[in-house]
């Protein structure tokens, strides 16, 4: 018998966080629902395996994050282009659906650069150390560190007034 | 304010952000998920047995379809397979070691230009190419959750080398390619 958690426990326990780092990633609420659900529904299908992973939270975060990239595959199928250029998945504008997060931090988060938001949610909402984030992220550490600190910088920039910078 | 006070700042304003989805739909999924992957897993065994017939007949004297790295290099961030057709499939899983993909690619006969920083080395000059060229020396699909890059060598024009250039981000959500002038300084001959 494994010694795994219940799922049902866990699902409580984490579907919230996981929402919210899916969220703040791909910034639709209604779009991270769908792709948080599909992923705790696998974590839930392989759950004797994913019950003993040392982050499963982490794992159906990065399996929600897969997914989007399957669909984002899936709308535009190949992309053949004539000039090597980059074609970036957009966002969805803060306050295009039904989020309740203030829209002035969720505009700061979304003015980010990809790795730096994944970097802030992993590391606030799943509460990953900077090892973990690393291997979530595929990255080494030391890159990881230096999201966060430029992620912060950015964040400060945008959402502190410059005479509170100052004081 | 501090970092912690802004860090939480920003964790607290996502306070009102809850899953309504019931644990009883995702468990119901979850079971169906399960069904359909014990069906795939019994079609692929009769898939693999199918397989394993074909690839007996494949090693006698027809030695030469063999792929020109047996079973692939298999490495943790990037696999390269030439198939037997002469096309080159690159799969990326991580944005690590563009200079071993890069020279693995040229190893495979094929002027190669690549980096994972979004931007062609500027060694390089692009080469004039239309989409439909493009589509002939690429194409493209997933495997696994990750991009599959299958590149057919022989629609390359003469003088043209290809250029891989994902950026440098996390998921992969695109992937950078075109043609180039081939060089010894851009794409090694």
């Amino acid at each position: 018998m494994g010694t795994e958690p219940d799922f049902a426990e866990f699902y409580h326990r984490a579907r919230d966080d996981c929402l919210r780092t899916v969220l703040v990633s791909v910034g639709s609420q209604d779009r991270a629902q769908d792709l948080v659900d599909e992923a705790f529904a696998r974590a839930c299908a392989s759950w004797r395996t994913v019950g003993r992973h040392p982050a499963p939270a982490a794992w159906v975060v990065r399996t929600a994050l897969n997914a989007n990239i399957s669909r984002w595959r899936r709308r535009h199928r190949e992309i053949p282009v004539a000039d090597p250029e980059t074609v970036a998945d957009r966002p969805a504008p803060a306050g295009a659906d039904s989020s309740t997060v203030d829209p002035r931090i969720m505009a700061a988060l979304l003015h980010l650069p990809p790795r730096q938001r994944q970097v802030v949610a992993l590391r606030l909402f799943l509460d990953l150390d900077t090892g973990r984030t690393a291997e979530v992220l595929g990255v080494a550490p030391s890159t990881v560190k230096a999201h966060l600190a430029r992620a912060i910088a950015s964040l400060r920039d945008e959402l502190v007034p410059t005479h509170q910078q100052e004081s | 304010m501090t970092d912690n006070d802004l860090i939480t700042a920003v964790r607290e304003s996502f306070t009102g952000v809850h899953s309504a989805t019931a644990v009883d739909r995702i468990e119901s999924r979850g079971r169906a998920l399960r069904v359909r992957r014990r069906a795939a897993g019994l079609a692929g065994a009769l898939a693999v047995g199918a397989a394993v017939a074909a690839a007996v007949t494949a090693l006698g004297p027809a030695g030469h379809q063999q792929p020109s790295h047996p079973g692939g290099i298999q490495l943790a961030a990037w696999t390269v397979v030439r198939q037997a057709d002469g096309t080159i499939d690159v799969t990326l899983r991580q944005l690590r070691d563009p200079a071993g993909l890069q020279r693995t690619l040229r190893a495979d006969g094929l002027p190669a230009a690549v980096t994972f920083s979004g931007q062609l080395p500027s060694s390089c000059q692009r080469f004039a190419a239309d989409g439909a060229l493009i589509r002939r020396v690429f194409s493209g699909h997933q495997a696994g959750g990750y991009p599959v890059m299958v590149i057919h060598p022989a629609a390359l024009p003469a003088g043209a080398g290809v250029a891989i250039n994902p950026p440098d981000q996390w998921p992969i959500t695109n992937v950078a390619i075109g043609l180039v002038q081939a060089s010894p300084q851009c794409t090694g001959s």
